[in-house]
């Protein structure tokens, strides 16, 4: 077995009281959590530090590991035959036992649970997946990797249509084993969509940009505008100003009971870079005639939705 | 590679959790989920059954809250606290999509 310095880990010194010993290690957490640290041996340093701190916060522990003694960090020892004997360690061979198995096991016994007869829960898996906007709709499958001390396995699973953007979701009992008759673990699933070059979905209504010509907006229109289920034609009612939102209802993505939101296409007037002689021309002859002021207000301005056809 | 097409529980609000399961979600036992129902961090939906039940939308930020306990050795006054605000920054998160989505 090798020896671990468990105070020397959390930075303290060997007659710490467990208010520093706690602060050393709050310390160390946050600097080393994954969450927060993107430093390839975060993982690791943060393991270590909770390690020690499992140790010394318990004062049967970590007079345990006291009476030990003190070595070098790596060094190969064997605990003696007396703190086997009153920590009933048992008489088994320590050479490829963990400093960290054993003190924990030592926790259980106390409990009143013989070592290795603690009912473990399986290891939850937790992922945040991202999947495209026709996969939210209609469903898909992925593969995910499960890495648990048992090693690595794949799993194929089907994610139901009808997801939306942080949706969370669970398969009971598919993680790891549990041990001991322990129940098995959990699947955890956070749904994040990934950005669509069309759509911006709320929910399950979508949005995009509607771009019109100057006249289409002014006149009204027919135009083809996309949806998740191939081009439809648009009624544009005339007078639509930019802002205007134009609902096609039904149009958007699947929910878990099989209705669909709406799908709204908001109004964006654009004009060209560059104008031919005649077109400017005809735009000057609207200059000449037209007494629209966009910058006068009036109470027929505001902005409103419309269901379109 | 097995595949699975087993039913996923959907975690919204809309559906909802008992409380053996929610404490073996959250990894929490019986009564510090109590305690938490006490520090007005968890509501069940009926106070009229035998067994609370739970929204099962409950779940994820008590997971969260739960992780960070066990990582920086935390209370649980301190869980509740979390829980109130993974729960808000939750609800701006939808609000911020939602608002992302409606700006042309």
């Amino acid at each position: 077995m090798k020896y671990k310095d468990y105070y020397a880990a959390l930075g303290v010194p060997r007659d710490a009281d467990l208010e520093q010993i706690k602060k050393a290690y709050r310390k160390l957490a946050r600097q080393h959590h994954p969450d927060v640290s993107k430093a390839p041996d975060a993982e690791a340093r943060f393991k270590d530090a909770a390690e020690a701190y499992a140790t010394l916060k318990d004062p049967e522990k970590r007079a345990a590991y006291d009476e030990l003694g003190r070595r070098p960090t790596g060094a190969e020892f064997s605990p003696p035959p007396q703190w086997r004997n009153e920590h009933g360690a048992g008489q088994e061979s320590f050479e490829n036992i963990d400093l960290a198995d054993l003190l924990a096991a030592l926790g259980r016994q106390r409990g009143g649970a013989r070592h290795g007869s603690v009912p473990i829960h399986g290891q939850d898996f937790e992922d945040t997946v991202h999947i495209s906007l026709a996969e939210a709709h209609r469903g898909t499958t992925l593969s995910l990797n499960l890495r648990d001390a048992e090693g690595e396995r794949r799993l194929e699973v089907s994610i139901p249509a009808g997801v939306v953007a942080g949706q969370r979701l669970r398969l009971r009992g598919k993680g790891g084993k549990g041990r001991n008759g322990g129940t098995d673990g959990d699947i955890y699933l956070h749904i994040a969509l990934k950005p669509d070059p069309v759509f911006r979905p709320d929910g399950h209504d979508l949005h995009f940009d509607l771009a019109l010509t100057p006249w289409e907006a002014a006149l009204g229109a027919a135009v083809e505008v996309p949806t998740l289920d191939g081009p439809v034609v648009l009624t544009v009612p005339a007078g639509s100003r930019s802002g205007l939102k134009l609902r096609l209802r039904g149009r958007g993505l699947a929910n878990q009971r099989g209705e669909r939101g709406d799908l709204y296409a908001t109004v964006r007037i654009d004009v060209a870079a560059t104008l031919s002689a005649r077109e400017r021309e005809l735009y000057q002859e609207l200059a000449r005639i037209s007494s629209f002021n966009p910058r006068v207000p009036s109470s027929k301005e505001n902005l409103h939705e419309q269901a379109a056809s | 590679m097995s595949k699975l097409h087993l039913e996923w529980q959907w975690l919204d609000a809309g559906e909802s959790i008992d409380l053996n399961e929610l404490a073996r979600a959250c990894e929490m036992s019986a009564a510090e989920l109590a305690e938490l129902i006490e520090y007005g961090a968890l509501s069940p939906i009926s106070e009229n059954q035998t067994e609370p039940v739970f929204p099962a939308h409950y779940i994820a930020p008590l997971r969260t809250a739960g992780k960070l306990r066990r990582d920086y050795d935390l209370d649980l006054f301190t869980v509740a606290l979390l829980m109130d605000y993974l729960r808000q920054i939750e609800t701006l998160e939808g609000q911020l999509r939602s608002l992302q989505a409606r700006r042309p």
